[in-house]
Protein backbone atom coordinates (compact mmCIF):
# COMPACT_ATOMS: atom_id res chain seq x y z
CA UNK A 1 0.00 0.00 0.00
CA UNK A 2 3.08 2.41 0.72
CA UNK A 3 4.16 2.05 -3.36
CA UNK A 4 1.40 4.19 -4.16
CA UNK A 5 1.03 6.73 -1.38
CA UNK A 6 2.40 9.37 -2.94
CA UNK A 7 -0.45 8.65 -5.65
CA UNK A 8 -3.41 8.23 -3.07
CA UNK A 9 -2.13 11.68 -1.13
CA UNK A 10 -2.67 13.04 -4.36
CA UNK A 11 -6.30 11.98 -4.41
CA UNK A 12 -6.84 13.99 -1.40
CA UNK A 13 -5.91 16.88 -3.21
CA UNK A 14 -9.22 18.01 -4.11
CA UNK A 15 -9.93 18.36 -0.15
CA UNK A 16 -7.24 20.53 0.61
CA UNK A 17 -10.17 23.63 0.01
CA UNK A 18 -12.59 22.10 2.34
CA UNK A 19 -9.68 20.94 4.96
CA UNK A 20 -8.92 24.90 5.39
CA UNK A 21 -12.58 25.32 5.35
CA UNK A 22 -13.00 23.22 8.15
CA UNK A 23 -9.79 24.35 10.19
CA UNK A 24 -11.20 27.90 9.98
CA UNK A 25 -14.22 26.61 11.18
CA UNK A 26 -12.57 24.07 14.39
CA UNK A 27 -10.94 27.38 14.80
CA UNK A 28 -13.19 30.05 14.86
CA UNK A 29 -15.82 27.92 17.41
CA UNK A 30 -13.45 27.37 19.60
CA UNK A 31 -12.61 30.92 19.96
CA UNK A 32 -16.11 32.16 19.76
CA UNK A 33 -17.07 29.78 22.46
CA UNK A 34 -13.77 30.24 24.81
CA UNK A 35 -14.24 33.97 24.55
CA UNK A 36 -18.26 32.95 25.88
CA UNK A 37 -17.48 30.70 28.37
CA UNK A 38 -14.63 32.74 30.39
CA UNK A 39 -16.91 35.42 30.86
CA UNK A 40 -20.12 32.93 31.23
CA UNK A 41 -17.51 31.46 34.13
CA UNK A 42 -16.61 34.57 35.61
CA UNK A 43 -20.37 35.20 35.88
CA UNK A 44 -21.08 31.66 37.89
CA UNK A 45 -18.32 32.72 40.08
CA UNK A 46 -19.60 36.13 40.94
CA UNK A 47 -22.87 34.37 41.54
CA UNK A 48 -21.31 31.66 43.58
CA UNK A 49 -19.67 33.89 45.48
CA UNK A 50 -22.18 36.96 45.77
CA UNK A 51 -25.82 35.02 45.00
CA UNK A 52 -26.35 34.14 48.22
CA UNK A 53 -27.18 29.90 49.20
CA UNK A 54 -29.62 29.25 46.80
CA UNK A 55 -28.01 30.54 43.64
CA UNK A 56 -24.64 29.07 45.06
CA UNK A 57 -26.20 25.83 44.76
CA UNK A 58 -27.57 25.82 41.62
CA UNK A 59 -24.22 27.21 40.43
CA UNK A 60 -22.67 23.86 42.39
CA UNK A 61 -24.68 21.83 40.64
CA UNK A 62 -24.50 22.87 37.50
CA UNK A 63 -20.56 22.93 37.48
CA UNK A 64 -20.98 18.92 39.11
CA UNK A 65 -23.12 18.26 35.74
CA UNK A 66 -20.93 19.56 33.26
CA UNK A 67 -18.16 17.78 34.69
CA UNK A 68 -19.68 14.86 35.11
CA UNK A 69 -21.13 14.18 31.62
CA UNK A 70 -19.42 13.62 28.44
CA UNK A 71 -19.15 16.68 26.05
CA UNK A 72 -20.82 14.58 23.44
CA UNK A 73 -24.11 14.12 25.65
CA UNK A 74 -23.87 17.80 25.92
CA UNK A 75 -23.49 18.72 22.48
CA UNK A 76 -26.35 16.37 21.71
CA UNK A 77 -28.98 18.13 24.36
CA UNK A 78 -27.56 21.78 23.42
CA UNK A 79 -28.65 20.61 19.36
CA UNK A 80 -32.19 18.62 20.31
CA UNK A 81 -33.07 19.96 23.42
CA UNK A 82 -32.02 23.41 24.40
CA UNK A 83 -33.95 24.34 20.94
CA UNK A 84 -37.14 22.77 22.22
CA UNK A 85 -37.17 24.23 25.91
CA UNK A 86 -35.86 27.75 24.77
CA UNK A 87 -38.02 27.88 21.88
CA UNK A 88 -35.12 29.40 20.39
CA UNK A 89 -34.06 27.56 16.67
CA UNK A 90 -30.09 26.99 16.51
CA UNK A 91 -28.38 26.17 13.46
CA UNK A 92 -25.42 23.33 14.16
CA UNK A 93 -23.05 25.54 14.46
CA UNK A 94 -25.01 27.85 17.05
CA UNK A 95 -25.69 24.86 18.75
CA UNK A 96 -22.29 23.70 18.93
CA UNK A 97 -20.35 26.85 19.87
CA UNK A 98 -23.10 26.79 22.60
CA UNK A 99 -22.12 23.64 23.94
CA UNK A 100 -18.76 24.18 23.89
CA UNK A 101 -19.40 27.60 25.71
CA UNK A 102 -21.38 26.18 28.60
CA UNK A 103 -18.78 23.24 29.04
CA UNK A 104 -15.96 25.40 28.96
CA UNK A 105 -17.38 27.78 31.20
CA UNK A 106 -18.06 25.35 34.28
CA UNK A 107 -14.51 24.63 33.98
CA UNK A 108 -13.47 27.84 33.67
CA UNK A 109 -15.10 28.81 36.89
CA UNK A 110 -13.78 26.42 38.64
CA UNK A 111 -10.28 27.48 37.76
CA UNK A 112 -10.94 31.02 38.69
CA UNK A 113 -12.17 29.37 42.29
CA UNK A 114 -9.00 27.73 42.70
CA UNK A 115 -6.83 31.11 41.65
CA UNK A 116 -9.65 33.10 44.11
CA UNK A 117 -8.44 30.64 46.99
CA UNK A 118 -5.43 30.86 46.45
CA UNK A 119 -5.90 34.87 46.60
CA UNK A 120 -4.12 36.73 50.04
CA UNK A 121 -6.76 36.82 52.28
CA UNK A 122 -7.02 40.07 53.47
CA UNK A 123 -7.17 41.93 49.83
CA UNK A 124 -10.56 41.69 49.61
CA UNK A 125 -12.01 43.52 53.16
CA UNK A 126 -8.83 46.36 52.25
CA UNK A 127 -9.93 46.95 49.20
CA UNK A 128 -13.68 47.45 51.03
CA UNK A 129 -12.03 49.00 53.48
CA UNK A 130 -10.73 51.68 51.51
CA UNK A 131 -14.12 52.53 49.95
CA UNK A 132 -13.92 50.60 46.99
CA UNK A 133 -17.81 48.99 46.46
CA UNK A 134 -17.89 45.33 45.57
CA UNK A 135 -18.29 45.98 41.53
CA UNK A 136 -15.03 47.70 41.92
CA UNK A 137 -13.17 45.57 43.83
CA UNK A 138 -13.84 42.13 41.42
CA UNK A 139 -13.14 44.53 38.47
CA UNK A 140 -10.21 46.34 39.40
CA UNK A 141 -8.65 44.09 42.08
CA UNK A 142 -9.99 40.37 42.20
CA UNK A 143 -10.22 39.63 38.34
CA UNK A 144 -7.25 41.06 36.99
CA UNK A 145 -4.95 38.77 39.57
CA UNK A 146 -7.47 35.91 38.70
CA UNK A 147 -6.70 35.79 34.88
CA UNK A 148 -3.30 36.32 35.42
CA UNK A 149 -2.63 33.40 37.74
CA UNK A 150 -5.30 31.09 35.50
CA UNK A 151 -3.03 31.84 32.67
CA UNK A 152 -1.56 27.93 32.26
CA UNK A 153 -4.81 25.91 33.24
CA UNK A 154 -6.47 28.30 31.27
CA UNK A 155 -4.62 27.69 28.10
CA UNK A 156 -4.57 24.19 28.61
CA UNK A 157 -9.10 24.37 29.01
CA UNK A 158 -8.40 26.11 25.35
CA UNK A 159 -6.31 22.93 24.01
CA UNK A 160 -9.01 20.36 25.61
CA UNK A 161 -11.78 22.88 24.05
CA UNK A 162 -10.36 22.37 20.81
CA UNK A 163 -10.35 18.58 20.93
CA UNK A 164 -13.82 18.39 22.06
CA UNK A 165 -14.67 20.99 19.29
CA UNK A 166 -14.14 17.63 16.74
CA UNK A 167 -17.66 16.33 18.78
CA UNK A 168 -19.53 19.02 16.63
CA UNK A 169 -18.80 16.72 13.58
CA UNK A 170 -21.84 14.76 15.56
CA UNK A 171 -24.37 17.40 15.06
CA UNK A 172 -23.55 17.68 11.60
CA UNK A 173 -21.05 21.34 11.78
CA UNK A 174 -18.83 21.19 9.12
CA UNK A 175 -15.39 20.88 10.83
CA UNK A 176 -12.45 19.65 10.37
CA UNK A 177 -13.96 16.04 11.57
CA UNK A 178 -16.65 16.20 9.27
CA UNK A 179 -14.75 17.31 6.29
CA UNK A 180 -12.27 14.14 7.38
CA UNK A 181 -15.72 11.97 7.24
CA UNK A 182 -16.69 12.85 4.60
CA UNK A 183 -13.18 12.51 2.37
CA UNK A 184 -12.59 9.11 3.59
CA UNK A 185 -16.65 8.06 2.18
CA UNK A 186 -15.35 9.60 -1.44
CA UNK A 187 -12.06 8.23 -1.07
CA UNK A 188 -12.22 4.95 0.90
CA UNK A 189 -8.47 5.84 2.48
CA UNK A 190 -9.64 5.82 5.79
CA UNK A 191 -5.93 5.78 6.99
CA UNK A 192 -4.61 8.35 4.99
CA UNK A 193 -7.22 10.64 5.40
CA UNK A 194 -7.84 10.48 9.25
CA UNK A 195 -3.76 10.14 9.85
CA UNK A 196 -3.94 13.85 7.61
CA UNK A 197 -6.41 15.24 9.69
CA UNK A 198 -4.81 14.00 12.98
CA UNK A 199 -1.56 15.97 11.56
CA UNK A 200 -3.62 19.32 11.01
CA UNK A 201 -5.17 19.24 14.76
CA UNK A 202 -2.03 18.57 16.00
CA UNK A 203 -0.54 21.67 14.26
CA UNK A 204 -3.39 23.71 15.35
CA UNK A 205 -2.95 22.59 19.11
CA UNK A 206 0.81 22.94 19.27
CA UNK A 207 0.86 26.37 17.73
CA UNK A 208 -2.24 26.95 20.66
CA UNK A 209 -0.14 25.51 23.23
CA UNK A 210 2.97 27.01 22.05
CA UNK A 211 1.17 30.16 21.82
CA UNK A 212 0.63 29.68 25.53
CA UNK A 213 3.65 29.35 26.73
CA UNK A 214 4.96 32.68 24.88
CA UNK A 215 1.63 34.24 26.55
CA UNK A 216 3.00 33.23 29.92
CA UNK A 217 6.14 34.15 29.71
CA UNK A 218 5.46 37.92 28.34
CA UNK A 219 3.41 37.99 31.22
CA UNK A 220 5.84 36.60 34.11
CA UNK A 221 8.16 39.66 32.40
CA UNK A 222 5.83 42.42 32.91
CA UNK A 223 4.39 41.13 35.80
CA UNK A 224 7.25 39.47 37.67
CA UNK A 225 5.03 39.76 41.16
CA UNK A 226 1.94 37.71 40.56
CA UNK A 227 3.11 34.53 39.79
CA UNK B 1 -43.13 21.29 28.10
CA UNK B 2 -43.99 17.86 29.65
CA UNK B 3 -41.82 15.28 30.40
CA UNK B 4 -43.10 11.26 29.41
CA UNK B 5 -41.56 9.39 32.42
CA UNK B 6 -43.37 6.42 30.86
CA UNK B 7 -40.54 6.72 28.34
CA UNK B 8 -38.23 7.19 30.74
CA UNK B 9 -39.20 3.92 32.46
CA UNK B 10 -38.83 1.74 29.37
CA UNK B 11 -35.17 3.84 28.55
CA UNK B 12 -33.95 2.46 31.64
CA UNK B 13 -32.93 -0.67 30.80
CA UNK B 14 -31.02 -0.30 27.67
CA UNK B 15 -29.40 2.22 29.24
CA UNK B 16 -28.33 0.20 31.63
CA UNK B 17 -27.08 -2.65 29.56
CA UNK B 18 -25.20 0.12 27.45
CA UNK B 19 -23.63 1.20 30.34
CA UNK B 20 -22.63 -2.54 31.27
CA UNK B 21 -20.10 -2.44 28.11
CA UNK B 22 -19.28 1.03 28.99
CA UNK B 23 -18.37 0.02 32.09
CA UNK B 24 -16.30 -3.23 31.05
CA UNK B 25 -14.32 -1.30 28.70
CA UNK B 26 -13.67 1.27 31.26
CA UNK B 27 -12.44 -1.35 33.67
CA UNK B 28 -10.17 -2.92 30.62
CA UNK B 29 -9.16 -0.25 29.13
CA UNK B 30 -7.64 2.19 31.72
CA UNK B 31 -5.79 -0.03 34.05
CA UNK B 32 -3.99 -0.95 30.63
CA UNK B 33 -3.30 2.86 29.83
CA UNK B 34 -1.66 3.01 33.96
CA UNK B 35 0.59 -0.11 33.32
CA UNK B 36 1.16 1.39 29.47
CA UNK B 37 1.53 4.95 30.82
CA UNK B 38 4.10 3.45 33.80
CA UNK B 39 6.28 1.88 31.09
CA UNK B 40 6.28 5.25 28.95
CA UNK B 41 7.33 7.24 31.97
CA UNK B 42 10.27 5.00 32.36
CA UNK B 43 11.14 5.15 28.69
CA UNK B 44 10.87 8.66 28.78
CA UNK B 45 13.95 9.18 31.83
CA UNK B 46 15.98 5.94 29.24
CA UNK B 47 19.51 6.82 28.12
CA UNK B 48 18.52 5.47 24.78
CA UNK B 49 17.78 8.51 22.28
CA UNK B 50 15.46 6.56 19.82
CA UNK B 51 13.22 5.11 23.17
CA UNK B 52 13.34 9.24 24.56
CA UNK B 53 11.79 10.58 21.80
CA UNK B 54 9.31 8.35 20.85
CA UNK B 55 7.97 8.11 24.16
CA UNK B 56 7.49 11.87 23.32
CA UNK B 57 6.18 11.76 20.28
CA UNK B 58 3.20 9.26 21.91
CA UNK B 59 2.85 11.81 24.61
CA UNK B 60 2.22 14.06 22.28
CA UNK B 61 0.19 12.68 19.94
CA UNK B 62 -2.12 11.54 22.70
CA UNK B 63 -1.76 15.05 23.66
CA UNK B 64 -2.88 16.92 20.48
CA UNK B 65 -5.07 14.80 19.01
CA UNK B 66 -8.80 14.58 19.34
CA UNK B 67 -9.72 11.19 21.19
CA UNK B 68 -12.82 11.30 17.88
CA UNK B 69 -9.95 11.11 15.08
CA UNK B 70 -7.88 8.68 17.03
CA UNK B 71 -10.86 6.48 17.18
CA UNK B 72 -11.80 7.26 13.40
CA UNK B 73 -8.35 6.54 12.20
CA UNK B 74 -8.63 2.84 14.45
CA UNK B 75 -11.97 2.03 13.22
CA UNK B 76 -11.86 2.69 9.26
CA UNK B 77 -7.92 2.68 9.21
CA UNK B 78 -6.97 -0.57 11.23
CA UNK B 79 -8.91 -2.93 8.75
CA UNK B 80 -7.05 -1.02 5.68
CA UNK B 81 -3.51 -2.68 6.87
CA UNK B 82 -5.68 -6.17 7.83
CA UNK B 83 -6.22 -5.55 11.51
CA UNK B 84 -9.20 -6.37 11.80
CA UNK B 85 -10.68 -5.99 15.29
CA UNK B 86 -13.95 -5.67 17.19
CA UNK B 87 -15.43 -2.09 18.20
CA UNK B 88 -15.02 -3.37 21.63
CA UNK B 89 -11.54 -4.39 21.54
CA UNK B 90 -10.55 -1.71 19.37
CA UNK B 91 -12.53 0.66 22.76
CA UNK B 92 -10.11 -1.15 24.79
CA UNK B 93 -7.22 -0.41 23.13
CA UNK B 94 -7.88 3.31 22.09
CA UNK B 95 -8.60 3.62 26.20
CA UNK B 96 -5.89 2.45 27.00
CA UNK B 97 -3.61 4.82 24.48
CA UNK B 98 -5.20 7.43 25.42
CA UNK B 99 -4.99 6.74 29.07
CA UNK B 100 -1.50 5.67 28.81
CA UNK B 101 -0.49 9.02 27.48
CA UNK B 102 -1.76 11.09 30.37
CA UNK B 103 -0.62 9.05 32.98
CA UNK B 104 2.91 9.28 31.78
CA UNK B 105 2.63 12.68 32.05
CA UNK B 106 0.78 12.47 36.27
CA UNK B 107 3.29 10.04 37.05
CA UNK B 108 5.93 12.63 35.98
CA UNK B 109 4.75 15.18 37.87
CA UNK B 110 4.45 13.39 40.78
CA UNK B 111 8.11 12.56 40.49
CA UNK B 112 8.93 15.76 40.22
CA UNK B 113 6.70 17.06 42.74
CA UNK B 114 9.03 15.06 45.76
CA UNK B 115 11.88 17.28 46.96
CA UNK B 116 14.92 16.37 45.57
CA UNK B 117 17.03 15.94 48.91
CA UNK B 118 14.81 13.10 49.69
CA UNK B 119 16.17 10.12 48.15
CA UNK B 120 19.59 11.08 49.36
CA UNK B 121 18.63 11.90 52.86
CA UNK B 122 16.83 8.58 52.60
CA UNK B 123 19.83 6.81 51.75
CA UNK B 124 22.53 8.82 54.01
CA UNK B 125 20.33 7.37 56.90
CA UNK B 126 21.13 3.54 56.08
CA UNK B 127 17.95 2.60 53.86
CA UNK B 128 18.69 0.31 50.97
CA UNK B 129 17.67 1.52 47.74
CA UNK B 130 14.03 -0.71 48.13
CA UNK B 131 13.04 0.42 51.52
CA UNK B 132 14.32 4.30 49.86
CA UNK B 133 11.07 3.30 47.38
CA UNK B 134 8.94 1.55 49.75
CA UNK B 135 8.59 3.72 53.15
CA UNK B 136 10.24 7.37 51.47
CA UNK B 137 9.07 8.04 47.51
CA UNK B 138 5.94 5.35 46.64
CA UNK B 139 3.60 6.86 49.86
CA UNK B 140 4.33 10.35 48.60
CA UNK B 141 3.78 9.37 44.81
CA UNK B 142 0.45 7.79 45.71
CA UNK B 143 -0.63 10.71 47.74
CA UNK B 144 -0.15 12.92 44.55
CA UNK B 145 -1.17 10.45 42.38
CA UNK B 146 -4.80 9.58 43.54
CA UNK B 147 -6.61 12.73 42.73
CA UNK B 148 -5.13 12.87 39.03
CA UNK B 149 -5.58 9.77 38.50
CA UNK B 150 -9.27 9.95 39.30
CA UNK B 151 -9.83 12.92 37.07
CA UNK B 152 -7.95 10.95 33.93
CA UNK B 153 -10.12 7.68 35.22
CA UNK B 154 -13.52 10.29 35.24
CA UNK B 155 -12.74 11.97 31.93
CA UNK B 156 -11.79 8.87 29.90
CA UNK B 157 -14.84 7.09 31.64
CA UNK B 158 -16.64 10.28 29.66
CA UNK B 159 -14.98 9.89 26.35
CA UNK B 160 -16.11 6.32 26.26
CA UNK B 161 -19.24 8.22 24.55
CA UNK B 162 -17.05 8.60 21.78
CA UNK B 163 -16.99 4.77 20.91
CA UNK B 164 -20.94 5.42 19.73
CA UNK B 165 -19.84 6.28 16.07
CA UNK B 166 -18.02 2.77 15.90
CA UNK B 167 -21.74 1.30 16.84
CA UNK B 168 -20.17 -0.03 20.10
CA UNK B 169 -22.97 -0.99 22.13
CA UNK B 170 -22.15 1.33 25.00
CA UNK B 171 -24.40 3.99 27.21
CA UNK B 172 -24.46 6.80 24.56
CA UNK B 173 -24.88 4.68 21.43
CA UNK B 174 -28.36 2.76 23.34
CA UNK B 175 -29.39 6.15 24.29
CA UNK B 176 -28.74 7.10 20.70
CA UNK B 177 -31.23 3.94 19.33
CA UNK B 178 -33.40 5.06 21.73
CA UNK B 179 -33.94 8.62 20.31
CA UNK B 180 -34.28 7.38 16.58
CA UNK B 181 -36.96 5.50 18.23
CA UNK B 182 -38.87 7.56 20.14
CA UNK B 183 -37.67 11.06 19.67
CA UNK B 184 -37.78 11.72 22.63
CA UNK B 185 -34.92 13.38 23.54
CA UNK B 186 -35.62 15.61 26.64
CA UNK B 187 -36.54 12.19 28.15
CA UNK B 188 -33.93 9.92 26.92
CA UNK B 189 -30.78 12.12 26.99
CA UNK B 190 -31.61 13.42 30.36
CA UNK B 191 -32.03 9.93 31.63
CA UNK B 192 -28.48 9.25 29.77
CA UNK B 193 -27.06 12.39 31.34
CA UNK B 194 -28.21 11.49 34.97
CA UNK B 195 -26.70 7.86 34.12
CA UNK B 196 -23.08 9.80 33.06
CA UNK B 197 -23.55 11.64 36.09
CA UNK B 198 -24.12 9.96 38.86
CA UNK B 199 -21.28 6.90 37.77
CA UNK B 200 -18.71 10.45 37.63
CA UNK B 201 -20.08 11.67 41.65
CA UNK B 202 -19.76 8.24 42.55
CA UNK B 203 -16.07 7.45 40.68
CA UNK B 204 -15.01 11.15 42.44
CA UNK B 205 -16.32 10.19 45.80
CA UNK B 206 -14.33 6.63 45.59
CA UNK B 207 -11.50 9.00 44.33
CA UNK B 208 -11.74 11.51 47.62
CA UNK B 209 -11.53 8.09 49.51
CA UNK B 210 -8.39 6.83 47.59
CA UNK B 211 -6.81 10.10 48.21
CA UNK B 212 -7.64 10.39 52.21
CA UNK B 213 -6.39 7.05 52.23
CA UNK B 214 -3.13 7.39 50.58
CA UNK B 215 -2.45 10.96 52.73
CA UNK B 216 -3.02 9.07 55.70
CA UNK B 217 0.41 9.48 56.71
CA UNK B 218 0.15 13.27 56.32
CA UNK B 219 -1.87 13.68 59.31
CA UNK B 220 0.06 11.46 61.74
Amino acid sequence: MFASLSGQLAALGPFLHDVAEGAVTTIAASVAAFVFGIVIGSLLLLVRQHGGRTLAGVVIVYVSVIRGTPALIQMLVAYYVLPAVLNLPLSPLQAGILALALNTAAYVSEILRGALNSLGRGQIPAARALGMPPVQVWRYIVFPQLFYRSIPPLTNEFTMLLKASSLMSIIAVHDLATVARDATLQTNLPLQVFSATAVVYFAILFLASSASRGIERRVAKVLPNVH
Amino acid sequence: MSIDFGIVESSILPLLKGLKVTAQVCVLGIPLGIVLGTIVAYLRASSWRVLRTSALVYVEIVRNVPFLILVYLSFFGLPKIGVAMPAFAIGVTATAFYTGGYFCEILRAAFGSLAHGQVQAARSLGLTGLQVQRHVVLPQIFGYLAPATTSLTIMMFKDSSIFSVMSLTELTYQSNLLTADTFAYVEVLGTTALIYWLCSVLLDIAGQWSERYATRYRRV
